[in-house]
């Protein structure tokens, strides 16, 4: 392969892990919790933002451009303050948006909170530096590690996958337990689920936040390896490119989500991107937005359950040896 | 109150907008009994059943359940205090399967805390998990549902749904089982499954306030009976001593 494919292929796979791991944080506070998060870019935005200042380091007098809390901490730190980040915005976010509002309000709150974020991040530019956002954030362990700037991208490949496959624990955690159950029962019906005891504000929540943490960090990893920063690559429509990648992969279902961002954000958007232009400048571009709008309500309407749907849970019978790993694999559910 | 009552309305009141829809009803339910819960439409039985299961806040008066004041309660705390109701509609948690319905009732999960599902792992809740499995095929057994317990709930029928909320009300072990209208929408076969089951769980000494249009059901099942017309508790006794009562007839002649 030569370089310039290198280059491709790599930072195509690093977009991939970024996204699976967004829809896997958006596919645990709607997919299992049933919360219609429309904000949800706006934590990976901060995530991605706090990861920035954390390894810029101070702000300099003479310095082009502004920001909040400038350190340089050492790699994996800003990752990890990262997702702390963006599980406190959505704690912050979850007591406006989601308290005592119907799921259709909550949406619109969501929605308001996205569109507010974006108008704040672009104007002070004290807080975020206006448009211009951020640039030069160093790329982790560059300097330490001598790799050409090839072999650098495929180091990179397995930093994202390492995340990738500890997000896969800690989504597993909620959705092969009883409180993924719980969360479930409360995006059914929330009403019989808090009249059998469930504590329906807790458990989405607990979700929310849960999905806070994932975003921030994936916002984290996208930002390191990109090395810029800017409010206008955080709009809401990115959020509904993330909500199409779990409608077409399969609501509910981790690997159908997966699936869904191997289709959608990767598989669709990037085939699009070479198409020649026709009509006026970025009409194409705009055309990919309204395609996957489309793509979203075609799976809603006739597929509703997605290309890999929701798997049942079963229990062993009495006698019957207990799932391995290994098994779980052969049947490769989700 | 005394020592068998389980639990104790005292002029309850609730109005919407300008209707009264619970106008100071009291009655009580006596521990071990099947208390039916009859009267008109409108007569605001629904509606003291939503107030009683926290749905509904009361606007005056006073619930006393397992003897301690329980009113305005939110649905949460009287469901872990032993108070579950069945919805008039149905209600099951369709994406999730039957047997899965069942467990998510039960109460203090262990699996259920954040700390357990992320630190406990394997072993803090899988054995308990283990145990909730084999009580609730008991229970689905009890109910000759075993072939749907691998079964989306959504995809179950009317009748099927109404048994699958009872079976899903005894997961979580309740004092006091509240039904609002169990056998509404049921074929008649169904429903007179269903009225054996509930004997069955009296027997076994779960006590319940029911809430039933057919005069004929609240017969065969009903201890008590608790005669409710516009918003306020007309009548209570057995059924046999309420067939003679005037007022009780007035009331479903006259709607």
């Amino acid at each position: 392969m030569s370089v310039a494919w290198q280059f491709y292929f790599s930072t195509l796979l690093i977009y991939l892990a970024v996204d699976v791991m967004a829809v896997w944080g958006l596919n645990l506070q709607f997919g299992v919790a049933g919360i219609s998060s429309f904000a949800f870019i706006v934590f990976q935005a901060m995530g991605a933002y706090t990861a920035s200042v954390l390894t810029l380091g101070p702000e300099q007098g003479t310095s082009f451009q502004h920001y909040v809390g400038g350190a340089s901490l050492p790699f994996p730190l800003p990752v990890i303050a990262a997702g702390a980040a963006g599980g406190l915005l959505a704690l912050l976010v979850g007591l406006v948006g989601i308290r005592r509002l119907r799921a259709d309000y909550q949406a619109m709150v969501m929605l308001v909170i996205s569109l507010t974020a974006t108008y704040v991040a672009d104007n002070s530019t004290h807080l975020f530096n206006g448009p211009a956002g951020l640039s030069l954030v160093p790329k982790p362990l560059f300097g330490g590690l001598n790799l050409s700037l090839v072999n650098y991208q495929w180091f990179y490949v397995g930093l994202c996958a390492v995340f990738c496959a500890l997000i896969w624990w800690f989504v597993r955690r909620f959705t092969e337990s009883p409180l993924g159950r719980a969360m479930r029962a409360v995006r059914d019906n929330e009403h019989a689920a808090a009249a059998l005891g469930k504590n329906v504000f807790g458990l989405r929540m607990t979700a929310f936040v849960a999905g806070g943490v994932i975003a921030g960090i994936s916002g984290a990893v996208f930002v390191e390896f990109l090395g810029a920063w800017s409010p206008g690559s955080w709009l809401y429509p990115e959020t509904f490119v993330f909500f199409t990648a779990i409608l077409v992969g399969g609501t509910g279902n981790n690997i159908g989500v997966a699936v869904g961002a191997l289709l959608v954000p990767i598989g669709f958007l990037e085939s699009t991107r070479f198409l020649p232009n026709v009509g006026y400048p970025g009409f194409v571009d705009a055309l990919q937005w309204v395609a996957v709008g489309v793509m979203a309500l075609i799976f809603l309407w006739f597929w509703p359950r997605g290309v890999i749907p929701e798997r049942k849970r079963r229990f062993p019978q009495p006698g019957e040896a207990p799932r391995t790993i290994g098994r779980r694999l052969l049947r490769s559910r989700g | 109150m005394t020592a068998g009552d389980l639990l104790v309305v005292e002029d309850l009141r609730r109005s919407f907008g300008g209707v009264h829809a619970v106008d100071g009803a009291s009655f009580k339910v006596q521990s071990g009994s099947i208390t039916g819960l009859i009267g008109p439409n409108g007569a605001g039985k629904s509606t003291a059943l939503g107030v009683i299961a926290g749905a509904l806040r009361p606007d005056a008066g006073r619930i006393e359940f397992d003897g301690r004041d329980v009113t305005a309660l939110s649905p949460m705390s009287l469901a872990r205090r032993g108070l579950i109701r069945t919805f008039q509609t149905s209600s099951e948690f369709p994406r999730l399967t039957v047997i899965e319905n069942l467990l998510v009732a039960a109460q203090h999960n262990p699996g259920e805390t954040l700390r357990g599902a992320l630190l406990g792992g394997r072993r803090s809740w899988r054995a308990h998990e283990r145990q909730l499995v084999e009580r609730a095929r008991e229970l689905i057994a009890g109910f000759e549902m075993s072939d749907k317990e691998d079964e989306w709930a959504g995809n179950l029928s009317g009748g099927q749904k109404r048994l699958l909320e009872i079976m899903r009300g005894l997961m979580a072990e309740p004092k006091l089982l509240l039904l609002d209208e169990p056998m509404a929408g049921v074929n008649p076969t169904l429903s007179r499954s269903i009225e054996e089951h509930l004997q069955r769980l009296n027997r076994d000494g779960l006590t319940m306030l029911m809430i039933e249009h057919e005069l004929r059901v609240v017969e065969r099942l009903c201890d008590r009976v608790v005669v409710m017309a516009q918003g306020k508790v007309i009548s209570e006794g057995t059924m046999d001593t309420l067939r003679t009562e005037q007022e009780v007839l007035d009331a479903y002649l006259v709607g």
